[in-house]
């Protein structure tokens, strides 16, 4: 009896044990309930492996300064990423780490945060007060830029008192296009200024039609004919599809939400996004840097008559079998859109547009793949904050962070370290410099666009060796909306906005795709919008805008 | 207090006989329940036959029964997977055999500590445990606590920690200890001066077991299906357990879904590059028939438990 | 109790003995309770704090953000946090929507699996009873998103089963994703099939710790099936029902989000009967992500659960105290 009294409190000093070993940070062996010893062996082991790492960390601040002639102390930085898909990244680590200690006296632990993980994980991390240096935001994820900037998240990095752009970012910025630097000036919580480092990737959005050539020539059409049409006068083309492969064809194949912006030429309000984006500013279709239609003001999106007439010519379509019933349920919309379009069963779809995207489908989709613009590249507020670095204010080093940031965007060494992993192990390089990627990139592929400044990599074998330049000519020409850098703080608004989300969640995507009949929704619709304050928060959003437009 | 004797005391074939329901109305439960297992277990089959699935045949006329094309393409991704995946599948056995060991004693021991009605502080603990499913902290402040304070991260106890109790448990075990366990039993061992542990031990634990068992499964699910947890506290792939590989799988195509009008074309090409379904569909056969296969074994100690029932005299 | 009787017969000495051996008793049962109470201490209790998270306006303290610093420096802003529960013309039907399906649940859960508990039990072929109750097992492993795999492909719109059997008999395709009607159907059949195994095998173990004898006494009695069922089997789990059945009310003002999220395909046009309260929040937390918010919606459902849970707990308790859960 006393020895099964005894193996109980083993068992459960073995509990705390093992809550004790998680607490010192170390990776606490498996623990087997019943053996006595293992526990007393655990912890001379775990004793062992402290004095150990001590000992190996002391050799390696020694031989630091010996290497680094600067005066830096040693510390570590810890970044959160977005969207990668890393399993074994020791051997690039070991190599960002030597490169890293000999110039900044630093070495970097990445956090590779998915696509899954990333929104609950680094916002827990962020609200935990994590000593997490680095986090990936932007204007799309949960640790939204504009909102976590105004909470007192990021550190300001133009903060009049520590400029550390000025003083450790200097070349970075020089380097940066001015739509994206602009785009980051937000106003935060230390006043209006500028809280991240934004990435320079494809900064502008256009949206297009994405038409499958091979069907279009065999219905007599060409991408010449497409556009020349518009959405209303697309019946015909529709028809003749129909008419020729049979009941279960659908040719219009849509991304309810996007098809509404490509028809009506409204573009993203940043500040909505988890509200299906109900605040519309519509752009000049015909020169994007113009006044549009309402003017700089944000309208509601669904009272317009530009929306009534979409949605009844959508209901049309639908009703006519031209759009698959299965678009009309969110859960279900993408799936299906993007089986469809692997298998190329679609005659013309919707697409929201990066350079070079035709290339890439028509490969991935095994047909000749067209994109017909609806109006010229444009830069928002969304796009231009599109991936951006921010530097935590629980960051012991946000300093060092700085120069690290400045390093990784400017040096294409270490950013294509970082990106593309070690060359002759991740990916090789032909004579004209263009990169391939070999098997072991399947085990460190970052998002690339995540990382930072692509436009320091080297271009790979399917881009083309002058990728790069075309990029900038293509992004740099993108012109600015006049709105750029506004983006919509709802703090004041927060339970409307609530209430206003699931009244859109409700309505917006089955009028979008004609699922359901607008005479009969669309009013019901506008109702319950208005009796949940859908006109207090756009008469916010515009009270904002105007002193937006004429600060700037 | 000799508990296997009581049970070879009692003639179980014959009461069986004496007692059993007529042949029409044992027919009507037999259909019943067939047809409820064949409910239960179609979408099972289901699941089976869209991880055969060629999918070329899912993209041309979806998720069906009859498939256009089968394939092992699923199952032979997930063997290329390798190491990753049979880390995995230890991580998970790992994680709920040790799991479910400490989670059982401690739950155990808590709840037969709140059945003994003489326990003098039983109110207080009933009350402490109780609350706790009526109120929680929330997700923020029990992350920060784990993490921040007790440590927990990147270890098996990480994840075996965050979810080591559950009131309900520890409720229904308790209630099991009020059904199945006469009070003259703790009054006749405390008599023959048997001590409190063992008493738990010797005499209490060997005739609850029905109880132990069916406890026991539920937390064993429940380690076995966290996805959560680990996805919170473990970012080295060493630890990740099956489920959450699956999961990982789904949230990115969720997160994929749900943001792909601002990521924009690129959603679009890392969509078309996400796994295929039937691979989602073969994962989720690994992850059921392990546990499915250990569903009897915890049966056998369930059913047991009808011919323990008595400990009378 | 049976101690303190015994105490009373005892002479002096013994009741000393008693006392001591009592002392230790506390101590040991106390000992027993002590690394679970220890776990929800500091897992449950000391996060709690975080509940006046639905009571701030959850800011960083930038001069050392930790947690702890930034709740404590955060500003009170009274029960702003709530409003976005009531404000909203969607209220009475989450409401509505919540309460409606859980108390419909909760009996129909209630008899479902205590009447499969009995059928098991009663068989005659152990093995096929075991069977049965693995197979009634399975749906509780498979996650809803699978399971909504399956509800689409009898569902589908344009290739489902249903609707082609309806077409090749020459009827109209039903459009089930927009046709809010056929939902609470739709729903509870999810629900039962998901929970009935679960919970089934909760009340078989009781059902297996009866003692056999009881029912022997029965039959010489000359006790029917359906009597013994009636006078012996419910009342020996009585304290189980009633337990289940006090801790499901409680979690009346919840609702499992993968059932009414993820089987619909959040479709919207279904909304009006399957938005509840857990998917009205995230669809909030979708559009503001504040913490404060997300908490007080917690907080209201817990306290809704407590209000229920102490009702449910004082009824039973009139009725049967061994069976009452506090």
């Amino acid at each position: 009896m006393k020895r099964k009294l005894l193996s109980c409190v083993l068992a459960a000093s073995m509990v705390m044990s093992m809550a004790a070993c998680g607490s010192s940070g170390e990776t606490s062996a498996p623990a087997e309930p019943e053996a006595a010893e293992e526990v007393q062996e655990e912890t001379t082991e775990e004793a062992g492996e402290t004095t150990e790492e001590v000992a190996e960390e002391a050799e390696e601040a020694q031989e630091e300064t010996e290497v680094s002639a600067s005066d830096l102390e040693p510390v570590t930085l810890k970044m959160y990423f977005h969207g990668s898909n890393v399993t074994d990244d020791s051997a690039v680590l070991e190599k960002v780490n030597e490169y890293l200690t000999e110039k900044l006296n630093c070495t970097l632990e990445p956090i590779w945060g998915t696509w899954g993980d990333f929104d609950t994980n680094a916002v827990l991390a962020l609200q935990g007060g994590d000593d997490v240096d680095i986090y990936f935001t932007c204007s799309w994820s949960a640790d939204e830029y504009n909102k976590f900037a105004r909470d007192g998240y990021w550190v300001r990095l133009d903060d009049p008192d520590n400029n550390l752009i000025e003083q450790y970012g200097k070349d970075l910025w020089n380097l940066l296009p001015e739509v994206l630097t602009n785009g980051a000036k937000v106003s935060g919580a230390d006043g209006v200024g500028t809280y991240a480092v934004p990435g320079y990737k494809d900064i502008a959005t256009q949206n297009c039609w994405d038409v499958n050539v091979d069907r279009l020539t065999e219905l007599g059409y060409t991408v010449d004919d497409v556009k020349a049409m518009d959405y209303y006068s697309m019946g015909d083309m529709l028809q003749a599809a129909k008419d020729k492969y049979g009941k279960d064809f659908y040719p219009l194949l849509v991304e309810g939400a996007v098809l509404e912006r490509m028809v009506d030429n409204v573009t993203i309000v940043t500040g909505d996004s988890g509200t299906g984006n109900f605040m519309s500013y519509y752009i000049n279709p015909d020169d994007v840097s113009a006044e549009g239609a309402y003017g700089n003001k944000i309208v509601n999106k669904f009272a317009t008559d530009e929306f009534k007439k979409f949605a009844e010519k959508t209901r049309e379509y639908y009703e006519a079998g031209y759009i698959d019933p299965a678009m009309g349920n969110a859960q279900q919309a993408n799936d299906t859109r993007s089986q469809k379009q692997l298998s190329g069963e679609y005659l013309i779809g919707t697409q929201s547009y990066s350079l070079g995207y035709e290339l890439q489908a028509s490969q991935e989709r095994g047909i000749e793949v067209a994109m017909v613009p609806c109006t010229d590249p444009y830069v928002d507020t969304t796009s231009s904050q599109g991936a951006m670095m921010a530097i935590s204010t629980a960051s012991q080093n946000p300093e060092r962070a700085m120069m690290f940031l400045n390093l990784l965007n400017t040096d294409p060494y270490l950013m294509t370290l970082l990106n593309y992993g070690v060359e002759d192990v991740h990916y090789t390089k032909d004579a004209d410099g263009l990169v391939t990627f070999t098997d072991k990139r399947a085990e460190y592929q970052p998002w690339t666009n995540g990382v930072g400044n692509v436009t320091i990599l080297p271009p790979t074998a399917d881009q083309g060796a002058d990728f790069w330049d075309g990029f900038k000519a293509y992004y740099g020409a993108a012109k600015e909306i006049p709105i750029l850098g506004y983006a919509y703080d709802s703090s004041e608004m927060e339970t409307q906005m609530g209430a206003v989300a699931n009244v859109v969640a409700e309505y917006m995507l089955p009028l979008c795709t004609g699922t359901v009949d607008p005479d009969e929704k669309l009013p019901e619709f506008l109702d319950k919008l208005e009796a949940n304050g859908i006109n207090d928060v756009l008469d916010d959003a515009n009270a904002q805008l105007d002193a937006f437009m004429s600060a700037k | 207090m000799d508990v296997t004797v009581m049970q070879d005391a009692i003639p179980v074939n014959k009461k069986r006989r004496m007692n059993k329901v007529s042949i029409p109305v044992e027919i009507l439960f037999h259909l019943i329940m067939i047809a409820f297992c064949l409910l239960c277990i179609v979408p099972f089959v289901f699941v089976v036959v869209i991880s055969f699935t060629a999918q070329e045949s899912i993209r041309s006329i979806g998720y069906s029964f009859t498939p256009l094309a089968y394939s092992l393409d699923a199952y032979n991704y997930i063997l290329k997977l390798g190491t990753q995946l049979w880390r995995s599948y230890f991580n998970s056995f790992f994680i709920t055999a040790v799991g479910t060991f400490f989670s059982m004693l401690v739950t155990i021991m808590y709840s037969y500590a709140l059945f003994r009605t003489d326990f003098k502080f039983r109110g207080f603990f009933n009350f402490f445990c109780f609350f706790t499913m009526l109120f929680g902290g929330g997700l923020a402040p029990t992350y920060v606590m784990c993490k921040t304070v007790l440590g927990l991260s990147d270890s098996y106890a990480a994840i075996i920690i965050p979810m080591l109790l559950n009131p309900f448990n520890i409720i229904v075990m308790r209630t099991f200890f009020i059904t199945s366990i006469p009070r003259e039993l703790i009054d006749a061992a405390f008599i023959d001066g048997s001590g409190e542990y063992s008493t738990l031990f010797r005499i209490i634990i060997p005739i609850s077991k029905p109880g132990i068992a069916t406890v026991s499964l539920l937390t064993a699910l429940a380690y076995w299906n966290e996805w959560f947890i680990p996805m919170l506290y473990v970012r080295d792939a060493k630890f990740i357990p099956l489920q959450y590989l699956l999961m990982q799988m789904q949230t990115k195509v969720d997160f994929l879904v749900k943001n792909s009008g601002v990521i924009g074309a690129e959603a679009s090409s890392i969509m078309s590059s996400l796994p295929a379904d039937s691979l989602k569909m073969a994962l989720v056969v690994l992850i059921v028939v392990p546990i499915a296969f250990a569903y009897p074994f915890f049966q056998k100690y369930i059913i047991s438990g009808l011919t323990i029932g008595s400990v009378k005299g | 109790m049976g101690l303190e009787t015994a105490e009373n017969k005892g002479t002096k000495k013994e009741k000393r003995q008693l006392l001591t051996s009592k002392n230790s008793k506390t101590l040991l049962l106390t000992t027993m309770v002590l690394p679970g109470a220890i776990w929800f201490f500091l897992l449950r209790y000391v996060p709690m704090a975080g509940i006046v998270l639905a009571f701030k306006n959850y800011k960083v303290y930038t001069k050392k953000p930790t947690f702890w610093n930034n709740l404590i420096h955060s500003k009170w802003v009274g029960f702003k946090n709530f409003e976005f529960l009531f404000k909203t013309t969607d209220s009475r039907i989450y409401i509505r929507n919540t309460l409606v399906y859980n108390i419909c649940w909760i009996i129909l859960g209630l008899v479902v699996s205590v009447a499969f508990a009995i059928i098991l039990n009663e068989l005659t072929k152990k093995f096929l009873a075991k069977f049965y109750q693995t197979l009634m097992f399975f749906p509780y492993f498979l996650s809803w998103v699978v399971a909504s795999y399956f509800v689409l492909a009898f569902l589908d719109p344009t290739r489902g089963l249903i609707d082609n059997y309806l077409i090749s008999h020459g009827k109209d395709a039903i459009d089930w994703y927009n046709q809010a009607g056929y939902w609470p159907v739709i729903l509870t059949l999810c629900n039962v099939w998901k929970n009935t195994g679960y919970s089934t095998i909760l009340y078989l173990a009781a059902i297996t710790g009866i003692d056999p004898t009881l029912y022997e006494a029965a039959e010489i009695d000359g006790a029917g099936k359906w009597q013994q069922i009636k006078n012996i089997t419910l009342p020996a789990i009585r304290p189980m029902i009633s337990i289940l059945l006090i801790m499901n009310v409680g979690k009346i003002f919840n609702s499992d989000f993968g059932l009414f999220f993820t089987v619909p395909m959040n479709s919207g046009s279904l909304f009006s009967t399957t938005q509840v309260i857990d998917t009205y929040i995230y669809r909030v937390m979708t559009a503001t992500n504040n913490i404060g918010m997300s908490t007080a919606g917690s907080i209201m459902q817990n306290l809704v659960g407590f209000v229920f849970i102490v009702v449910a707990n004082r009824i039973v308790r009139k009725i049967d105290e061994d069976s009452s859960l506090f």
